[in-house]
């Protein structure tokens, strides 16, 4: 059911933990903590976006500065059409949930996207149901990714919150469900609601 | 039955029989809206438990929180906290079980188990109170509400009067207005006749009120039912007060015991005090009057070394003997003998009050209440024994009421005074004392013991608060509640008359409605013109 | 243990030191070069001399001016680069299927208001029996070559061609382009071997010449001009040209007067060890470029025609490059200075190669791994049709390393 959910990109690499996908138009990438789905037959997977990144195609082939007679970024890219067509952008996931007969579940589903699977962005309405458990957190708290987890949790809990609405109190929710997770390292907890604005 | 929704404090956490139950406030409770001395039910799994926070304090999950600022200076950050790592947390003093369907064929138990992890713990409601404490009647005397309730305490009155009890609170808490709502209640429900010592003449007529106009007495609220008996009929008339009888006191009727009482006050030495038996073993029922004859001179010189008596200490005795005569209610001989109308009176099931009026000194007061009380009570023992060898009806059941109890009962006397003595032989000959003490640390400890049932307000030293307290299990959870009582309108009452202890407002006295309330056996009353009447 | 770099360490330093040794003849040789090359002011007698010598070595054909320079012409607004390069999987004798691949890669710029791009390759494999051998059309059994290694690599200039007229076939109608290949326009690989009139025509006239027209065509309605890149030429034609000049006879005659005379004698041995690109490396200014000359090359004169092909130097800002042109390019001013500004400006795209030609040969090359890739692949159809994949011992041998 492809809806009214925003296209973001194709998954290129899958595991059940968590999938990359290339972005169709270059930069147009997701935010970090963004929450996308996939389809998988009837199920529906659900992952937080934990970060991206534009590069070369071909992995021997690294860009290089171009700019120095150019006046601006966007003459840049002009100047060189090519570029549209060498780069790629591309965004990584992490896997915390699924939906099955209208129902969510926040553990990670019995098997990973397919390769080619279409990535849609979440819609406020998915989000807010999403997020009306929190035990999801703890798949974030243990990802492998590349931004430290402390951001990927914040800025997820930040962008959930924003469908939630400011006086929903969902990051004060969310903020009580870390300050459970976390206890006993409250460093690393205050890091974190830190960065909930 | 149980429909009034109960607001949920918290869950149990920790906690054990001897030390009380340990409970976590949920995150919607402010730890400021939670009191000491506030009454909780606990919903265990299958029994309900009927406890009272007794203490409050805050918990936090990792000690580092309190060392970073942001938590203090970041709402944001403060109120994700509280609840999670940081908490309030209260402490619970079980006292009774009660089954989980309510079922009132045993109604509550004294507690001897406790609640498992995670019991929700509720504020106890109206409903709670009153299977508790069971519902106003005629027996169940309301004194107050349990603290920031609305519903109705109960005290068992016929219980209470089994034992002797105690008022306790230091200076200006209210124990005079705390001690006028027993009598009323005794006095409604007809569980006890009261024979009150009123040595400040604040519950005959009325009674004084801070910055307020003077308060209905007892025989205001209760015409029919109450004499006012005097010391001083003057000061009575002076003060618009209409008595039913003048007492005066015959030298005949001061016993030696009596001055035994009086040694300190008077100032006495040993000697002297025996001396008085000796005197008595001479003369007998005219001991006084014989011993205000002896002069300085040298027959009496010789009585007295043939009784063994000392000049100085002689002179000791009759200056002290001399203060006691000075006593204009005390005349070598009176008609009317004040011992016998006051029996009369009480056999009558009349209550009395004795005022004192400009005789408020301790001496007057310790001498009147021991003698008459003395008196009294050897004619209820002879009455309750002959009761019992004919199987007839025992005397009405009497509360004598006492106040500087501790001028009576502190260790040095309280072996010799008869309000000793009937404290200790609790109801066996059907009187009981009613004790309103600031000092408790002054009384016996044994006589303490006796006290079935105690209400205290306010105390601020730590000796009174052990001596309140002493031989209550749970002692020190108490200890916690008592000593945070705001100093006016807040007691706490525990013993035998109520299933558990339990802290409350005590209830208006000197409101029209209050007057309407309290006076409801007689509605003869006029409210308004009352005062126009003297 | 593949090379022994000890044994080879003292050759490649005695190398490095005749290397030193002859650096100073050459810089002498060079100044004299170019001193000789600013100073040749009479363009039309040179051209007029060059024209009646006969020298053993290619000379340059002197068209209008000899040592001239000329800037860039200002870019257009609105342009296009359509390039083209290829690769190849040659025919593996050792392997059970005959065939070859020719990857062609293609690039289509535009640049200006709405810049696009589109990137492609095509890979075309080929198999049957006309296409890996080619005869002629009076086939005699035994007069076949065999399309593979030099011949492969001019099919594959042939494809490269073609698809580059099909790029510029999508050229909207008034608008400016160029196309671009890389390397000689001149088949020079046709000369180097015998190869029989069939296949020169096959690859001329049927072939690059057939493409080059089509281009041409399209002139009517756009503007497009075709270039070829040759980074870092080797070309001497024009100091040959210089030899001409400073040579003592009237008209240049190497079988009649140099015969026998050892090298260093003859008059023009000063210009040995020099090639085009050092003087031009020092007389251009950046972005400028030569006067145009054109190819006396036999075979670019008797059968390119209206395409015979003219060239250029420009120097970029780090190298001389050598330029070609068709004769329709080189005679249209507009065409020409086309040429010059774009390829100019693909350069400095493309750090100092054109970009779009950098960027084909991206899409057409075919790595070590894309080889083996395909001939797996092919292995796993071949399998699953049951045909044997007999392999000869010697591609064995040489795929693992063993002892």
């Amino acid at each position: 059911m492809e809806g009214v959910n925003e296209r973001l990109g194709e998954v290129i690499e899958a595991s059940t933990g968590g999938f990359s996908a290339q972005c169709y138009k270059l930069y147009e990438l997701p935010a970090l903590g963004e929450l996308v789905k996939c389809h998988y037959d009837e199920t529906e997977i659900l992952a937080v976006t934990c970060g991206g990144s534009t590069n070369s195609f071909e992995p021997g082939r690294r860009p290089i500065a171009r700019g120095h007679d150019e006046t601006s970024e966007d003459s840049l890219y002009q100047n060189n059409p090519q570029l549209n067509q060498l780069l790629r952008s591309e965004f990584g996931t992490v896997v915390v949930g699924f939906r099955q007969e209208g129902k969510y579940y926040h553990y990670l589903p019995s098997f990973p996207v397919r390769l080619h699977s279409f990535v849609y962005r979440c819609s406020d309405e998915e989000i807010i149901a999403f997020g009306e458990s929190l035990e999801f957190l703890i798949l974030l708290e243990g990802a492998q990714c590349e931004v430290p987890v402390e951001e990927l949790i914040a800025a997820c809990i930040r962008r959930m919150s924003v469908s939630n609405g400011p006086d929903s109190g969902f990051s004060v929710r969310a903020g009580k469900k870390l300050t459970e997770m976390y206890s006993g390292d409250y460093q690393r907890l205050r890091a974190i609601l830190a960065r909930l604005r | 039955m149980n429909s009034q929704a109960q607001k949920k404090l918290g869950i149990v956490i920790a906690g054990s029989l001897n030390q009380g139950i340990q409970a976590r406030l949920d995150n919607n409770v402010s730890v400021e809206e939670v009191t000491v001395g506030n009454l909780v039910t606990i919903q265990g799994k299958s029994r309900r438990f009927f406890g009272m926070i007794n203490d409050i304090s805050l918990e936090v999950t990792d000690a580092g929180i309190l060392q970073s600022s942001s938590a203090a200076e970041d709402s944001f950050i403060s109120e994700i906290l509280s609840g999670t790592a940081t908490y309030g947390a209260m402490q619970v003093a079980p006292y009774l079980t009660l089954g989980v369907d309510n079922s009132l064929t045993d109604g509550p138990q004294p507690v001897k188990s406790i609640p498992s992890h995670f019991s929700p713990v509720l504020l106890a409601n109206e409903a709670d109170i009153e299977l508790v404490f069971g519902r106003e009647s005629k027996e169940n005397f309301s004194i107050g509400n349990p603290l920031d309730m609305e519903v109705k305490l109960c005290l068992d009155l016929p219980e209470f009067v089994r034992r002797s009890n105690g008022v306790f609170g230091k200076s200006g808490t209210g124990k005079t207005f705390l001690t006028r709502l027993l009598l009323v209640g005794i006095l409604q429900s007809g569980a006890a006749v009261n024979l009150v010592f009123d040595m400040h003449n604040e519950y005959g007529w009325k009674g004084t009120r801070e910055k307020a106009s003077p308060v209905k007495g007892l025989k205001q609220l209760f015409p029919s039912l109450v004499s006012v008996f005097t010391l001083d009929e003057k000061n009575s008339i002076d003060r618009g007060v209409s008595t039913d009888f003048v007492v005066n006191i015959g030298y005949d009727e001061i016993k030696p015991e009596d001055i035994s009482l009086l040694r300190q006050t008077l100032n006495l030495t040993d000697q002297a005090v025996s001396a008085t038996y000796q005197l008595q073993k001479r003369y007998g029922n005219r001991w006084i009057e014989e011993a205000m004859k002896l002069e300085d001179n040298e027959e009496s010189a010789e009585i007295l070394n043939s009784l063994n008596i000392h000049d100085a200490t002689f002179g000791n005795l009759k200056r002290g003997l001399r203060n006691i005569c000075n006593l204009p209610f005390v005349k070598p001989q009176v008609k009317e003998r004040a011992v016998e109308k006051v029996l009369e009176y009480l056999e009558n099931g009349k209550h009395v009050v004795l005022e004192f009026g400009r005789f408020r000194d301790i001496t007057t007061y310790i001498l009147i209440a021991n003698l008459l009380t003395r008196r009294i009570y050897e004619r209820y023992q002879a009455k309750t024994e002959r009761a019992m060898a004919n199987d007839s009806a025992p005397p009405r059941p009497l509360v004598i009421t006492i106040e500087e109890a501790h001028k009576f009962l502190n260790p040095g006397v309280a072996s010799q005074t008869i309000f000793g003595t009937i404290a200790r032989e609790m109801r066996k000959y059907n009187a009981t004392l009613l004790v309103i003490d600031q000092r408790p640390s002054g009384i016996d400890e044994e006589v303490m013991s006796q006290l079935g049932t105690k209400i205290t307000g306010l105390l601020d030293s730590e000796r009174d608060i052990d001596a309140v307290l002493a031989g209550m299990s749970g002692k020190s959870a108490l200890k916690s509640v008592l000593s945070k009582l705001s100093s006016r309108q807040q007691a706490l009452i525990f013993g035998h008359a109520v299933p558990m202890p339990v802290a409350f407002r005590p209830r208006d006295y000197g409101t029209p409605e209050s007057y309407k309330e309290l006076g409801s056996l007689r509605n003869d009353v006029d409210d308004d013109g009352l005062e126009d009447l003297w | 243990m593949a090379l022994d770099l000890h044994k080879v360490a003292s050759s490649l330093f005695g190398m490095t030191n005749d290397f030193a040794a002859s650096q100073e003849t050459r810089a002498e040789n060079l100044a004299n070069a170019i001193k000789i090359f600013a100073s040749a002011n009479n363009a039309k007698s040179l051209k007029n001399k060059v024209e009646a010598s006969k020298t053993s070595w290619l000379v340059a054909e002197i068209v209008n001016d000899f040592n001239g320079k000329h800037k860039p012409g200002a870019l257009p607004e609105e342009f296009g680069i359509l390039a083209t390069d290829g690769s190849q999987i040659d025919v593996d004798r050792h392997r059970g299927a005959r065939c070859y691949l020719i990857n062609i890669g293609t690039v289509a710029l535009k640049y200006g208001n709405n810049p696009r791009a589109e990137l492609n390759s095509h890979p075309l494999l080929f198999s049957k029996e006309e296409d890996l051998a080619a005869r002629p059309d009076n086939y005699i059994p035994g007069r076949e070559m065999m399309v593979e290694g030099s011949l492969l690599g001019i099919r594959r200039t042939v494809e490269e061609f073609k698809y580059l007229a099909e790029l510029c076939a999508g050229i909207p109608k008034k608008d400016k382009a160029l196309a671009l290949v890389d390397g000689s326009l001149i088949m020079w690989g046709l000369l180097s071997k015998e190869y029989p009139d069939y296949i020169v025509d096959a690859v001329l006239e049927n072939g690059i010449l057939q493409q080059m027209e089509s281009i041409w065509q399209l002139n009517s309605e756009r503007q497009v001009a075709l270039a070829s890149y040759i980074s870092f030429s080797r070309s001497t034609d024009v100091v040959n040209a210089l030899r001409v000049l400073v040579c003592p006879h009237e008209k240049a005659d190497c079988d009649k007067y140099c015969t026998g005379v050892s090298t260093e004698e003859r008059p023009c041995a000063c210009f040995d060890g020099i090639r085009d690109r050092d003087i031009f490396w020092q007389s251009l200014d950046c972005d400028e470029r030569s006067d145009v000359f054109a190819s006396r090359s036999r075979i670019n004169c008797t059968r390119y025609g209206r395409h015979r092909v003219h060239f250029y130097y420009i120097k970029t800002f780090d190298e001389i490059a050598r330029v070609e042109v068709p004769e329709w390019v080189a005679n249209d001013a507009e065409l020409l200075s086309l040429s010059h500004s774009l390829v100019i400006n693909q350069c400095y795209k493309g750090q100092g190669y054109p970009v779009a030609l950098s960027e084909a040969h991206e899409q057409a090359v075919v790595t070590g791994a894309d080889r083996e890739n395909f001939y797996h692949l092919m292995d796993e159809y071949m399998a699953g049709k049951k045909l044997s994949v007999t392999i000869s011992a010697k591609s064995l041998s040489k795929k693992t390393r063993w002892v």
